[in-house]
């Protein structure tokens, strides 16, 4: 007979059958909890102990060059945005106080009542506040306030090629100039930090998930450009808008013997450090790139490049000059009359005489029209060789492509590209008219316009490998040889005697009409110079533009005196000696 | 008195093998319950449970360590990084045209070259 306590039914197995039942729930349960759930409470334990951080690359410096040194143009700085929780404040007072004596530059306006509005528990109340300003108000031992670190931009030259830099906006995103196109190389990439952290946020090396990658800092890039041409470029650009009237320009200095630019100065500008306190937004534009307009008798020179390079025409070659000169149904005529008879294409550029050039076009074909052959020549040098209507790839955003016209167009006929002879019925850029310009100067090697020298690494300046030619033989040496004479001769004849004497210097003027609502405007024009220096050979070129709303500027009056300003303080400041 | 007994034997194969060598085994006189024996393993498992935390627990201590180090490193990165903005503000160019020396300057003549 079996012991009571085993008996069927006995109390003892209903408490035994009874915990055995309670401890299966459990076993059933916890293997729910711990086998069928349990990636799901991992990844709750993870988000609970886990701290993911982003580790901030730090943005790349920018600099210039001063002589042969790199020097800073762009930096980075820590600064702080101070806030406030309102509710937690207890002496009002005392944290006004504090902050008007250690921040009283970088509250914000109203910032006692901000403080008082005790529904909310966020209030900023000072911006961009150093870090010792910071340790100060920290030192106050106030309730109740924070501080938010915030990266930012600092340009101690202030406004200095400021549509060259470019700015950087409140997401950290680049914007025009080199900030914009270089901005993912200045950027860097931010690391990863993703480990166990204790109630602190102190991370901590147990688990086996930590990750922490390390930031790439962004890249610290070297400008070509010159600090102290563009200052002084700047300078000239500023006064000669004062001198002149006119209400915008821009100045571009180029190294032609490898596409370096040395200085791009635009007026209007403004303090990239305070960008958003612009009211126009044209400010931002880097006219040099920007802005294709139709460059005018700068153009001259490439034409006449081209009759040469062609062998249709020489400096000393002769044509009968009339003062105007028909184009199928079209008559063109020249600005400058009264040289008329039988004159050198060297007086045609000299006074700037349209019909020279037109008749240059003519020789290019048969002669006596610009049929396709010659508008077919036209084009490949203009847009093939000297690369005008092309974008040059410089290192800056918002680069414009400007227009050439091919003859394949319909709009590419005889009167266009009469027109295109003298710098009518195209649009180019500086960038590219001083980048083809060089080309024909340097004995024909086109260089890509480049703002960018090298790197820093380490605080030493690597420079890029020296430049190479894009395209070699976009002229002969002959015919670069002759150009440079001829706009040599052309300055000398009227302009020389401001130049510093020894010097090989030469160039062209343009007034160019602008097209106001598809038609020549009669009250506006473009006032342009094209020219170089240097001894035996160019070591620079410079571009010049001015112009304003309703201001007709000439060439000759109002921009080469700028040029003569720039190239006069250039030989000096490049130690330029004097020929022979 | 003690009771602890000692008892001689020499089994048959140590016979064989080591002869006229007396064998001496010695039995404790204390004795362990299966309560002890518990008692001697839960201890055991706590000593070497605190040999293991206090082990992990330092390593957590070079991360307070690091973390301190980590901290100055970022303060003077910061101190270094505004002496260069200071220094490059004092040497921007308007700053040096604007200083009390440059104004003492005076405009420089024409570089004139000797031709040997």
């Amino acid at each position: 007979m079996k012991p009571a306590v085993l008996r069927h039914g006995s109390r003892s197995r209903i408490l035994a059958a009874v915990i055995l039942g309670i401890a299966a729930i459990f076993v059933i349960r916890l293997f729910y909890l711990q086998i069928i759930q349990h990636n799901h409470y991992v990844e709750l334990a993870q988000s609970e102990q886990m701290t993911r951080e982003r580790i901030p690359a730090k943005r790349g410096e920018i600099y210039a060059m001063s002589g042969e040194s790199p020097v800073k143009m762009v930096l980075n700085e820590t600064v702080y945005t101070v806030f406030v929780d309102p509710s937690v404040i207890s002496d009002y007072s005392k944290v006004a106080d504090v902050m008007k004596q250690v921040a009283g530059g970088n509250v914000r306006d109203g910032f006692e009542d901000l403080m008082k509005k005790t529904e909310t528990r966020y209030q900023v109340i000072a911006n961009k506040v150093t870090r010792l300003q910071a340790d100060k108000i920290k030192e106050a031992g106030l309730k109740g306030i924070g501080f938010m670190a915030v990266s930012q931009r600092v340009y101690p030259e202030q406004s200095l090629a400021s549509q060259v830099l470019g700015f950087v906006d409140t997401e950290g995103e680049g914007k025009y100039g080199l900030e914009g196109f270089e901005n993912d190389e200045l950027k860097g990439v931010d690391g990863r930090l993703e480990t166990v952290t204790d109630v602190s946020d102190v991370p901590l090396t147990i688990g086996d998930r930590n990750v922490r990658e390390a930031a790439k800092n962004g890249k610290n890039i070297v400008m070509s450009l010159d600090r102290n041409i563009q200052s002084h470029t700047e300078q000239a650009l500023a006064a000669g808008l004062t001198r002149t009237g006119a209400t915008r320009g821009s100045v571009l200095v180029m190294n032609p013997l490898n596409g370096q630019v040395l200085a791009m100065a635009n007026l209007p500008t403004y303090n990239p450090g305070k960008y958003f306190e612009v009211n126009d937004a044209a400010a931002f534009n880097n006219g040099t790139i920007s802005e294709p307009y139709e460059p005018g008798s700068d153009v001259k020179t490439f034409t006449m490049a081209t009759g040469i390079d062609k062998g249709v025409v020489r400096a000393s070659d002769t044509f009968n000059n009339t003062d105007t000169i028909k184009i199928e149904d079209r008559t063109i005529g020249n600005a400058t009359k009264g040289h008329t008879g039988v004159i050198s294409f060297q007086t045609a550029l000299t006074f700037s005489l349209n019909t020279g050039f037109v008749t240059v076009a003519q020789r290019l074909g048969d002669g006596r029209s610009i049929n396709r052959t010659a508008r077919d020549t036209m084009y490949e040098y203009f847009h093939d060789r000297f690369r005008l209507g092309q974008l040059t790839g410089i290192e800056l955003a918002n680069e414009a492509k400007g227009i050439i016209i091919s003859p394949d167009d319909p709009d590419g006929n005889a009167v266009r590209y009469s027109n295109m002879s003298f710098g009518q019925g195209l649009d180019a850029t500086m960038v590219q008219v001083s980048g083809g310009f060089s080309a024909m100067i340097n004995g024909g090697n086109y260089f890509k316009p480049t703002i960018i020298a090298g790197e820093m690494v380490d605080g030493t300046f690597k420079k890029e490998v020296a430049a190479q030619p894009l395209q070699s033989g976009v002229v002969t040496q002959s015919t670069s040889d002759q150009m440079r004479q001829m706009m040599q001769t052309a300055r000398a004849s009227s302009f020389g005697r401001t130049d510093k004497q020894g010097y090989n210097i030469g160039g062209k003027t343009g007034t160019s009409q602008v097209i106001r609502n598809g038609q020549y405007s009669d009250t506006e024009t473009i006032g342009t110079y094209l020219g170089y220096g240097g001894a035996e050979t160019p070591e620079y070129v410079i571009m010049v533009s001015v112009s304003g709303d309703n201001r007709q500027l000439q060439g000759a009056r109002d921009a080469l005196p700028i040029f003569t300003d720039i190239s006069n303080w250039m030989i000096d400041y490049l130690k330029i000696q004097p020929k022979g | 008195m003690s009771n602890q007994s000692t008892s001689y034997y020499v089994n048959r194969r140590q016979q064989n093998w080591s002869r006229n060598q007396n064998t001496t085994r010695y039995v404790s006189a204390i004795k362990l319950g299966p309560v002890a024996h518990t008692v001697l393993v839960a201890l055991m498992i706590i000593v070497l449970g605190l040999i293991y935390v206090t082990q992990a627990t330092r390593t957590t201590g070079y991360d307070y360590e690091m973390q301190k180090i980590d901290s100055q490193i970022a303060d003077y990165d910061q101190q270094k990084s505004e002496l260069e903005i200071e220094n490059t503000r004092l040497t921007a160019l308007e700053t040096v045209k604007n200083s009390s020396v440059a104004k003492e300057m005076t405009a420089s003549t024409d570089t004139q070259y000797v031709q040997q």
